[in-house]
């Protein structure tokens, strides 16, 4: 026994000392070190000293191959070991604390002003590139250089040709081409194919100048208020709206002109037909390319399978158009890829119950063809299940199995609507009120490079109203505000309607207490000038009694609000006092007993044509009686007179009876009650 | 392991047979079976009473029906199937169980009838992945060979009969315990699952029993066909017939009794399958069936000979233009740089940028003598002046060995031009 034992301890530390050998050789060679092998031979005769065998054999030293790193790595790896930091602001920002973003306008405002200056830039450089030749950089750096944006070659000939397609000039290239044959050259297949792809993909016009993507958004976003998850969608829609495809345009005239047109510039017309509208011309195109006996790509049975729900009414055709399209692509033997699967179950949203039915098998289909899916395929199959706005029943699990099978994986960007996953799929958890989905699907988003596919800023945006309102809703209050900690402001900047949410929330745990604070952050927010907003949290500061402590911190951050009643921006008036507001001020005020303020707040009324209630000078007269100030409680009453309340003659009741009244403030009070006896 | 489940079986039917002997609340049962408990031959013993529950089940059930011995025999029969193969499921679980002497006894005997059709399905099939069933049925052999006189008249008859009374017999039961909402369990067929989770109510843990049990059936499902059939042609030939013994109705009424006084006799565990259920309709979706459109090894289609065209440049630009592409930190804006090309390349290496240096000896650099050859004059002003030329190239790094031939051979052509002034001042000497 005891030998076994102190045989397996032998092995044991035989195994950890190999161990070590091979990883000191690892990170040794790693630093191609010359002598590593030498080095690491000899302390491996150290350490397994009673493991002769194994090194006297020196056949046994294996040197490994040098690493090549690739020229990012040392940076990844650094960058690996930051993590965010929820008190900063993002990076961009971080050059200029003046410029850090406190609002969401303000975060729009300084990135975009941020693009636009390198958009500025680049424009100067490219424009006047004769200014920009100079170059410092050694080695040398291209991207730094102005781009070449006039054709070079003069000449009408093939290159020239080439020359313009890569630049993208359309009309330019058209009319190279013209020239070309009108001379009786003859223009290659190929080239032709490429002008071909340059027309169908910019529809016949020239191109805009290039956006980057910050600019995108600039009149799409209004992040103010609750955010449209289709906007962004919406924008692209109505770029394509703008262009459509042409009844015989230069594209179909080319393509007319060639003799034997082969699949590419089949594929290059269909898919120009699909991307601009003409999508029963697509079609016929794709008959044309069958009768001249040719296969189609797998570029062109996407864009087929995209047009699909356009060319078909009913549920069921559509979905047989596009098993159709399926197995001629298998009749072909074309290998469908991603970007097939997600056309699919992109159609499949418009498929109705057929969706419901067929986007499974569709997966397993593509699944068995091992293709992976990506998050757009999901997102797909989200939104299959779950139509925006229709009732939920019973569907919750699909989300959970979505959930399932994508947790914990790092999904690289594969398909532009892959963007859209974390969107949709807190949508649901937002619809179903699934908290515990919400926390896997931003699980999701912290695993590798999963955050970009987060989308941009407005998308962020969205995807975080979305899960701080879930947490609103469903969380508690201490759990919520830690979230709130974390994501506010450096990530999130909530709306108004949020900050709402987050008040209920408070007013449904009873963390009333925190209201001061979150007044802070309303305002630095800027969403102080919100006047239901504000007006909810006087309620909500007005509505109980807390202990003294509260009140005073009630008191002061209710004073604080009236300052920006007061001030306005610029002589605007930001917010109105309404006589809900006042009372709820005072209330506040008088709670925390301070009269004076709440006298001064009580004048307002009067200036602003607003009407107190009774209850409300109910309250204040029983703190006048608390502090026993006489003079005040029958000003109160003249105050309640003047408005002519109902309530009047019982309140100089109670002044009558509750305080000693010197005889002049008597007969004022038994005068003023004649006179609303009166006015009734 | 196959040793230790033997043991385990016999553990099981030993305590099984204290049990019997022990009890109180079935003495005209106890009587018999002492009797025939006491020679040790186990098999025909368990078999016994167990058959008993399940034709008391039948006598009820079919009272209209007359009980013919062939039906008692063939219930029987199966009645053995199942007793061992649940037996030898829940190897360890049992010991529990049957430590728990009358109540689990009953609920053995009640498991009995559910788990029944399978078995005779089974049996008749031969193929239906029963396997584990006739894995232990096979362990139960060596038992059997002490009745196996009866075995050649009985098994054919056995293997040929359609039984139905039986089938019916048991049907409330089996229903009851299918309703719970299995409809088919992973790999494992569903009524199995419905039976062994009925079974498992019965037993007083019931989650770790049906666990166990269903991993037990997994297990056997994992044994590959071919032995599987091998085996069964064994184990229908060994099977063995038991007599019907009689007047053990009450076996049944004090099982009844015992679910009555639970209170949770299978309405607890029909949270148990719904949840077994969910596990399993948790795999499902995106294991569901394909369309069957493609061949499995369609061929790619030989394209991107030309490149990426301008579609697959908008893919990427869209793409890029979906995601977000700003950088959390500076190390990524420092990645964003390198991979524009602006920022020296990690780990630092200063031959950077010196690519198509990189293959020229440094010899080619600092020996720059034998360009002085021929051209130029061995001695006096002219080659003491190159030699300090060839001397300063020597130390210059900025200029490639290129760059510096080229800046001698300058001089040659510089001194070849001068050569008549050179002359005239007696400085060129050749």
């Amino acid at each position: 026994m005891a030998s076994s034992c102190s045989q397996a301890l032998r092995h044991h530390v035989c195994k950890s000392s190999r161990l070590l050998r091979v990883h000191l050789q690892k990170s040794w060679t790693n630093r191609s070190f010359e002598g590593a092998v030498c080095v690491s031979s000899s302390f491996a005769l150290n350490s397994a000293a009673d493991q002769q065998p194994a090194v006297s054999s020196p056949e046994e030293i294996v040197i490994p191959k040098k690493k090549t790193w690739s020229k990012e790595a040392v940076l990844q790896a650094l960058a690996s070991t930051v993590k965010r930091d929820p008190t900063a602001s993002d990076y961009r920002f971080q050059d200029d604390p003046y410029l850090t973003p406190k609002t969401s306008s303000e975060f729009k405002l300084f990135s975009l002003s941020q693009e636009s200056g390198r958009n500025a830039a680049k424009y100067f450089i490219n424009t006047y590139p004769k200014y920009f030749q100079k170059d410092y950089a050694q080695p040398h750096i291209p991207c730094l250089m102005p781009d070449t944006l006039e054709a070079q070659i003069e000449e009408v000939s093939e290159a020239a040709l080439i020359e313009r397609i890569g630049m993208r000039k359309v009309k330019a290239a058209v009319d190279l081409y013209d020239q070309l044959l009108q001379a009786g050259t003859s223009v290659s297949l190929d080239v032709t194919n490429q002008l071909l792809d340059l027309i169908c993909f910019y529809g016949d016009h020239d191109p805009a100048q290039e956006n980057v993507p910050e600019q995108r958004n600039e009149e799409t976003e209004d992040v103010q208020d609750e955010p449209q998850a289709k906007k962004g969608r919406a924008a692209k829609a109505s770029d394509l709206l703008k262009a459509t495809w042409k009844e015989k345009n230069n594209a179909e005239r080319i393509f007319a002109l060639l003799s034997e047109p082969n699949t590419h510039s089949y594929s290059a017309l269909i898919r120009g037909m699909v991307k601009y509208g003409a999508y029963s011309k697509a079609f016929s195109t794709y008959t044309d390319l069958l009768n001249s006996r040719l296969k189609a790509d797998v570029h062109t049975f996407n864009a087929l399978i995209t047009a699909a729900p356009e060319v078909k009414e009913k549920y069921n055709e559509k979905w047989e158009l596009i098993v159709d399209l399926l197995k001629q692509m298998a009749e072909q033997k074309v290998k469908p890829n991603l970007l097939t699967l997600n056309a699919v179950l992109k159609a499949l949203r418009r498929c109705g119950t057929v969706g419901k039915s067929q986007a499974f098998p569709v997966i397993s289909e593509m699944k068995a063809l091992s293709i992976d899916l990506s998050l757009a395929s999901y997102s797909h199959l989200l939104a299959i299940f779950y139509k925006p706005g229709a009732p939920i029943q019973g569907q919750t699990d699909i989300l959970q199995e979505v959930m399932n099978e994508v947790s914990g994986k790092s999904f690289t960007p594969q398909d532009p609507d892959d963007a859209q996953f974390f969107i949709t799929a807190m949508r649901i958890c937002l619809d179903t009120k699934d908290m515990e989905q919400a926390y896997r699907v931003h699980e999701l988003l912290g695993v590798g490079e999963n955050w970009r596919l987060l989308g941009n800023d407005f998308q962020q945006n969205i995807y975080y109203a979305r899960f701080f309102s879930l947490l609103c809703m469903m969380e508690n209050i201490d759990v919520m505000l830690k979230w709130y900690r974390d994501l506010v402001p450096s990530v999130y900047y909530p709306s108004s309607n949020v900050m709402r949410d987050l008040l209920q929330a408070l007013d449904t745990d009873n963390r009333l207490d925190l209201i001061p604070q979150i007044w802070k952050d309303i305002k630095q927010l800027g969403h102080a000038n919100r006047q239901n907003l504000v007006e909810e949290l006087l309620t909500l500061m007005a509505r109980e009694k807390h202990n003294q402590e509260v009140q005073e911190s009630f008191a002061e951050c209710a004073l604080d609000i009236k300052k920006i009643y007061d001030t306005g921006d610029r002589g605007k008036v930001l917010l109105n006092w309404t006589a809900g507001s006042l009372s709820d001020l005072i209330s506040v005020l008088l709670a925390a007993h301070r009269r004076q303020d709440a006298w001064d707040m009580l004048k307002l009324f009067k200036t602003h044509n607003r009407v107190p209630s009774e209850e409300l000078l109910n309250k204040f007269l029983m703190c006048v009686k608390e502090d026993g100030d006489v003079n005040q409680a029958v000003e109160l009453v003249q105050i309640s007179a003047g408005f002519c309340l109902p309530g009047t003659p019982k309140l100089i009741q109670r002044v009558q009876q509750e305080f000693e009244l010197t005889e002049q403030q008597r007969k004022m009070l038994s005068d003023l009650e004649i006179q609303s006896f009166n006015s009734e | 392991m196959y040793r230790r489940l033997l043991i385990n079986i016999n553990q099981v039917r030993n305590r099984l047979i204290h049990t019997h002997n022990t009890r109180l609340t079935l003495p005209s049962t106890k009587c018999k079976e002492r009797e025939s408990f006491a020679p040790v031959a186990w098999a025909p013993c368990a078999a016994r009473p167990l058959g008993t529950s399940s034709i008391s089940f039948s006598e009820n059930k079919e009272s209209s029906t007359s009980l013919s011995e062939d039906k008692g025999k063939t219930a029987e029969e199966n009645e053995v199937n199942a007793e061992v193969n649940t037996d030898g499921q829940r190897n360890t679980e049992m010991n529990e169980g049957t430590e728990i002497s009358n109540a689990t006894l009953t609920s053995q005997l009640e498991t009995e009838p559910v788990v029944k059709p399978e078995d005779r399905k089974q049996v008749e099939k031969t193929k239906s992945g029963k396997e584990s069933l006739l894995e232990l049925l096979g362990a139960m052999k060596v038992e059997v060979t002490t009745v196996r006189k009866i075995r050649p008249s009985k098994t054919p008859r056995m293997s040929e009969r359609p039984n139905q009374e039986p089938m019916e017999s048991t049907h409330s039961m089996f229903q009851r315990a299918t309703a719970e909402g299995s409809q088919q369990h992973g790999t494992l067929n569903p009524e199995l699952v419905a039976a062994v989770s009925a079974a498992a109510s019965t037993l007083p843990n019931r989650h770790q029993a049906e666990s166990e049990l269903l991993k037990q059936l997994r297990k056997h499902e994992a044994i590959p066909d071919t032995q599987r059939r091998a085996d069964i042609g064994h184990i229908i030939s060994d099977m063995k017939v038991g007599k019907r013994p009689n007047g053990r109705s009450n076996v049944r009424p004090t099982s009844q009794i015992r679910f009555d006084d639970d209170g949770k006799g299978y309405t607890q565990d029909r949270g148990i399958t719904s949840e077994l259920d969910g596990v399993r309709r948790r795999k499902s979706p995106f294991t569901s069936k394909r369309l069957n459109l493609f061949a499995a090894a369609a061929e790619q289609d030989a394209l991107s000979d030309l490149g990426p065209t301008l579609w697959d440049i908008d893919l990427v630009n869209q793409i890029v233009q979906a995601t977000n592409q700003m950088p959390r930190n500076g190390f990524e804006e420092m990645i964003q740089w390198t991979k524009e090309g602006r920022l020296w390349l990690y780990p630092i290496n200063n031959e950077a940028g010196l690519e198509e240096e990189a293959s020229v000896p440094f010899h080619e650099h600092v020996f720059l003598e034998k360009h002085l050859d021929e051209s130029f004059p061995q001695q006096g002003p002219v080659r003491h002046f190159m030699e300090l030329v060839i001397t300063g190239l020597a130390k210059n790094h900025h200029l490639t060995v290129q760059q510096k031939k080229e800046h001698i051979d300058w001089f040659r052509d510089y001194f070849r031009q001068k050569e008549d002034v050179l002359k005239e001042a007696e400085a060129y000497l050749n």
